[in-house]
């Protein structure tokens, strides 16, 4: 008897653990994950991604992964690891006609990528703060559209130019290669990929309030 | 099982023969238990062929597995350019897409819409199986009925002791059911989210952790509560093979003049032995239930031969 008691106990807590499983799936916000190219929101990619990892094959950069959490909605769906392994917006774009749900739509052209919005910040930003870097400009695949470099003069400093990138939130695919490239790690990399637009554009202009002094020296 | 039937067929030995005293179920000549026992072996075969399969493209491209995928500087080849890749919800043949059509369903409640491909692929499926019988994906196939056999095995040994079908075997195409109402309702295709089938396989692969809770439940509940409950009676990928199990043109028939109604088919069924049951009874000529895996556990273990595996069209379908 006491053998079938503690069957019973262990069939009660397989269940209580795939139920949590399942109320983890219906509750986990993933809004703010990365998804791969053609995505769109996070509601509308989750209602057709099956998780079975063809875009991840596809992939001939190894950008795409699939998300190792053990719990919530999106537990096992491609997302991105951008400082391992940036998107490299393919031409073909082959990670999109890999999904047999249409859970990455098809796009007509690399440049309507948009799996977020690079944010960058610019207390942490070294080229912000008055040295010459330059990195994310260069690394951006849309170089003078997604990024431009604003120059005007250092502060109290008549010979100096700050060299500041600028992202351009119409134009910016949320690749992530600045994120990839950027030379600052500590305490946080300078420049982030923001996957909701509304949202990225009120950080972007909450950047741009700051007042950050150019004269590190 | 009898000894004899149990040695490999090439030594033809003086210690094997038959003798004419020896009581015959038929013309065919060859050893009982024998059909059975290669059916049962060919079966293991496709089930391991079917769990390392997928990761062959992997490798076929010079990846990494469990998701150590390199982070290359060039463009790299990638699975997606062999002939074969995928994974048990979705996968490529040529330029074939194929899916499961479980999962496609899913998506149809969830999404309320399906892209062509994914549709096509299903539907091929839906046809292979349907034509073949629709729980033979459970019984040759999926890589958690693969590992509770095992489990089941080591449980025996163990000499743990579980209660048998607690959950009637019905009970999976509500969970079904279930899954599809709650897909609609959550907008995401539940059991895809949680789905412990090819968990092993996208944890070697991707090195995801999807459905590894599901299947360590499911492993632990196997080992302690009820034998094979959730193949038997729970899993909805089942239940939609139990449905679509009533077509189908292969069957276990039965030789009625030859069964001794000893029930050791019944003993050996993965799935509700309660299916064999019509049949055995001289009721049916064939197990009709939907719910058959045709894996030949019941031929193997039959001691006159009176079952075998044969090709008829469906006919009283049952669930």
């Amino acid at each position: 008897m006491s053998a079938s008691v503690f069957g019973k106990v262990v069939a009660g807590v397989a269940g209580a653990a795939v139920a949590a499983q399942a109320a983890s799936v219906a509750l986990v916000d993933t809004s703010d994950i990365l998804r791969p190219p053609g995505a769109l929101d996070e509601a509308d990619f989750l209602s057709r991604c099956i998780k079975c990892g063809r875009c991840i094959e596809a992939c001939p950069y190894g950008a795409l992964i699939a998300d190792s959490s053990p719990t919530g909605p999106g537990t096992g769906a491609p997302t991105l690891s951008l400082r391992d392994q940036a998107c490299r917006m393919c031409q073909d774009m082959p990670c999109i006609p890999a999904c047999p749900t249409e859970a990455l739509h098809p796009l007509d052209s690399r440049e309507d990528i948009r799996m977020g919005t690079a944010v960058i910040k610019r207390e942490l930003c070294i080229a912000v703060t008055g040295m010459r870097c330059e990195v994310c400009y260069r690394a951006c695949p849309l170089i003078d559209r997604a990024i431009t470099i604003d120059f005007h003069m250092r502060e109290n400093d008549a010979i100096h130019s700050v060299f500041e990138p600028i992202v351009d939130p119409e134009v910016c695919t949320g690749c992530g290669l600045c994120v990839q490239r950027c030379v600052i790690s500590t305490p946080e990399v300078a420049v982030e990929i923001v996957r909701d637009r509304e949202k990225a554009l009120a950080m972007i202009e909450e950047e741009q309030a700051k007042m950050v002094s150019s004269s590190p020296f | 099982m009898s000894k004899e039937s149990c040695t490999p067929a090439a030594p033809r030995t003086p210690a094997e023969p038959r003798t004419p005293a020896e009581p015959r179920t038929s013309s065919n000549a060859k050893p009982r238990g024998r059909k059975g026992a290669g059916l049962v072996a060919a079966r293991r075969i496709v089930q391991i062929c079917a769990l390392v399969l997928f990761a062959m493209p992997l490798f076929a491209a010079g990846w990494s597995i469990l998701g150590l995928v390199p982070s290359p500087e060039e463009p790299m080849a990638t699975p997606a350019e062999g002939l074969l890749w995928g994974s048990f919800s979705a996968s490529q043949v040529g330029p074939i897409t194929l899916m499961d059509p479980f999962a496609a369903l899913q998506v149809v409640c969830a999404a309320k819409t399906l892209a062509i491909s994914g549709l096509v692929g299903a539907v091929l499926v839906l046809v292979v199986y349907g034509l073949i019988k629709g729980r033979s994906f459970c019984g040759w196939v999926c890589p958690v009925n693969f590992l509770l056999e095992g489990v089941d095995w080591l449980r025996a040994r163990l000499g743990i002791k579980v209660c048998e079908l607690p959950v009637p075997r019905r009970a999976k195409i509500l969970v079904a059911l279930g899954v599809l109402a709650l897909s609609a309702v959550l907008s995401i295709p539940l059991f895809e989210a949680v789905s412990p089938i090819g968990a092993l396989n996208r944890a070697l692969l991707f090195g995801s952790l999807l459905g590894v809770v599901t299947l360590v439940a499911i492993v632990a509940v196997e080992l302690f509560w009820a034998h094979r409950v959730w193949c038997r009676s729970l899993c909805p990928l089942g239940g939609f093979y139990q449905v679509i199990g009533t077509l189908g043109l292969l069957s276990v028939k039965i030789d009625h003049d030859a069964c001794i109604n000893c029930g050791k088919c019944k003993s050996a069924c993965l799935s509700d032995p309660a299916i064999l049951d019509d049949a055995v009874a001289g009721e049916r000529n064939r197990v009709c239930s939907g719910d058959c895996l045709l894996c030949a556990s019941c031929i193997k273990a039959c001691p006159t031969d009176a079952l075998s595996l044969g090709v008829a069209a469906p006919e009283h379908p049952t669930l």
